[in-house]
């Protein structure tokens, strides 16, 4: 016991990628590259949503998969940013986008503390029940209250343009590279974070509650920051899918379905991994829409559109459960293997 | 039986000796050899039940700075309650706690790594999804006074704070001789690494006081010795003072100054291991050999 087995070191002279380049690559090519090659309808259509669903699932990552905590809110909270940014813009004049936004961020996370607050005493599933009063409350509230959206008698109403210091994001191109512009900020501040103290208490908190209590970690004051965190991530999340991606603001787009949906990215993903929230978003995103190409191509002059959506998602679904009996840990954990192999592969 | 307890001494501790980093630096305010004049942890008449069923019972015991304390006794006897009690995970229903020149009728669990008391679990209660380093880190905890921004860009208190936790962490996986094994995530140790880097964890915030619960069982013997060993060397080389629940008698007997005996929730002796050894009421609560009034009341009872 005492002479613990040497771990097997790897060949020094073997050429290492740095673990930062693979992620800059990606960065630079999304500002650089994807711009100018991709369609109006492919940023439209998935990459808009794409980077707001994988910016909800960054913020939810954070509360679950980090710090344990089940929720089942998340649309709930990218609806009330959505609505304060709307309503920030709206009664504050001359107020920056950039201030807008980070007011949204911090009405969701002061939201977010409130249906906390029952984490304090409940665990797992009664917890998961009581995030579930945070999505029908809110919902309810937005819809209930005129104020929200300003007296619109449809309760639609359509979001302002995107200009920060003059510049206008106009048109696919310009709302695609604002919203990847905050998604990068956003999500670089999650893994600097879920690598800090703090981060380490989220998983400590949530691997073992006592054990952490009695070392000394501030269990309350973690969960409560998990919740806020998460919350102003996903709020933000929110005003991307309203502002940039919808170009409305509806409560209706921000159901129990989209909360599962969320929930869903992070664990096909990979919990507790900042790039699983990506691979679970593209996923979800990209598939829907193969299929659907797919079945109207293939059984489009055989069935109508109402049974082809269906099976569709009957389809996804049954998808899922297979992927995560073969893959519990998720597309993360899936990449990593197959990345180990190459290497074993290429090297002697 | 009588082999087994005189199976005293047989711990070799010299090997981990020089493990220490910077061992003298830590030794200084510790003196073994002066007895201490208040004892660290006194508790008096600490009772606890669970519904109808007594874990304790008007349990007392002193603890002096630096001594190896350990407390047997047969399953069930109150162990785990008594550890649990003075780490703040129960409230005891009677009886007061009196640590560090303080008295409390309950710990809270929360506070009492602040007060500098730190333990381990019976079973492993390590951070599965960190790394050992990182779950030795954690142990820090109570020192931390920086906010998650300055944690997150590494700036303000943050700055030093991470410097002295991962320093405080590299001084206890030194000590602990985990080197090897710092940066693996620790569900992938062995059982007896993994007990290990908890001792290593609860150690990091250089407790006052050491509450150990079970921490050889279902080792083999030979890593038994060893981990008793590693005991030993961070009370010498920390001076932390040690509580200790243990099954295997010979280890307890190597190993500990003091012992104090549980059945049934009631301490019923307490003493040095040789007079642990040779005290009547301990080999019958071990052996369960029937007092004479025990045949009467059976006799009585049959007839």
């Amino acid at each position: 016991m005492a002479n613990v087995a040497a771990p097997s070191t790897s060949n020094s002279f073997s050429w290492q990628v740095p673990a930062w380049l693979a992620p800059l690559a990606v960065v630079v090519a999304a500002f650089g590259v994807v711009p100018f090659v991709a369609s109006p309808y492919v940023i439209e259509a998935i990459l808009l949503p794409f980077l707001a669903l994988s910016l909800a699932a960054v913020g939810l990552n954070i509360l679950t998969g980090y710090a344990g905590q089940l929720s089942l809110g998340s649309a709930a909270f990218m609806a009330v940013g959505a609505f304060a940014a709307y309503n920030f813009n709206l009664r504050v004049d001359g107020l920056p986008l950039i201030v807008t936004i980070i007011l949204a961020g911090a009405t969701a996370a002061a939201i977010g503390i409130v249906f906390g607050l029952p984490s304090l005493r409940l665990k797992g599933f009664y917890l998961a029940v009581s995030t579930l009063a945070a999505q029908f409350f809110v919902q309810w509230a937005l819809t209930k209250f005129g104020w929200f959206s300003n007296n619109s008698p449809s309760g639609v109403i359509d979001a302002p343009p995107l200009a920060i210091a003059g510049v206008t994001f106009d048109g696919a191109v310009g709302r695609y590279l604002f919203a990847l512009s905050v998604v990068t900020v956003l999500t670089a501040f999650a893994y600097r974070l879920v690598r800090s103290q703090a981060g380490r208490n989220f998983i400590a908190v949530r691997d073992n509650e006592l054990a952490a209590r009695v070392l000394g970690v501030p269990v309350l004051r973690t969960k409560l920051l998990a919740f806020a965190i998460s919350s102003f991530i996903i709020g933000i999340a929110g005003v991307l899918w309203a502002f940039a991606y919808l170009r409305t603001v509806e409560p209706h787009g921000f159901n129990l379905d989209r909360s599962f949906q969320i929930l869903f990215i992070i664990i096909i993903g990979g919990l507790a991994t900042i790039r699983g929230a990506f691979f679970g978003a593209a996923l979800i995103v990209v598939f829907p829409l193969i299929l659907s190409r797919l079945g109207s191509a293939v059984f489009g002059t055989v069935f109508d559109s109402g049974v082809l959506d269906m099976s569709q998602r009957i389809v996804i679904g049954a998808l899922i459960i297979i992927f995560l009996i073969a893959e519990p840990d998720g597309l993360a954990a899936l990449w990593d293997r197959l990345i180990k192999r190459a290497h074993g592969r290429t090297e002697p | 039986m009588t082999r087994h307890l005189t199976d005293v001494g047989s711990i070799d501790s010299s090997s981990t000796q020089a493990a220490g980093p910077d061992v003298a630096s830590l030794l200084q305010g510790y003196d073994p050899g002066k007895p201490a004049t208040e004892p660290i942890l006194h508790l008096s008449g600490i009772s606890l039940a669970f519904g109808g069923v007594t874990a304790l019972t008007g349990v007392d015991l002193r603890v002096e700075k630096g001594e190896i304390r350990a407390v047997i006794g047969p399953n069930g006897a109150g162990k785990s309650s008594l550890i649990n009690v003075i780490s703040g995970v129960y409230s005891p229903d009677k009886g007061t706690i009196g640590f560090a020149g303080q008295t409390y009728a309950a710990m809270r669990a929360n506070r009492v790594a602040h007060l500098g008391l730190a333990r381990t679990y019976q079973n492993l209660a390590l951070f599965k999804g960190l790394s050992v380093i990182e779950n030795i880190q954690t142990g820090f905890a109570p020192r931390v006074r920086s906010n998650f921004v300055e944690q997150t860009f590494a700036i303000g208190r943050a700055r030093a704070e991470e410097r002295s936790s991962r320093q405080a962490a590299e001084d206890a996986i030194a000590l602990l001789e985990l080197t090897a094994v710092r940066d693996r995530p620790v569900s992938t140790l062995a059982y007896g690494l993994q007990k290990r880097v908890e001792l290593a964890r609860a150690l990091v915030s250089r407790p006052v006081l050491l509450l150990l619960d079970e921490p050889m069982a279902g080792m083999p013997a030979g890593e038994k010795q060893e981990l008793a060993a590693y005991i030993r060397t961070a009370r010498d080389s920390l001076g932390t003072t040690v509580i200790l629940i243990e099954h295997d008698i010979g280890v307890v007997m190597g190993l500990s100054d003091r012992i104090a005996v549980l059945d049934y929730g009631h301490k019923i002796a307490d003493g040095t291991p040789q007079e642990i050894q040779a005290n009547q009421a301990v080999i019958d609560a071990y052996l369960g050999i029937a007092h004479p009034e025990d045949d009467a009341v059976a006799g009585e009872a049959r007839a």
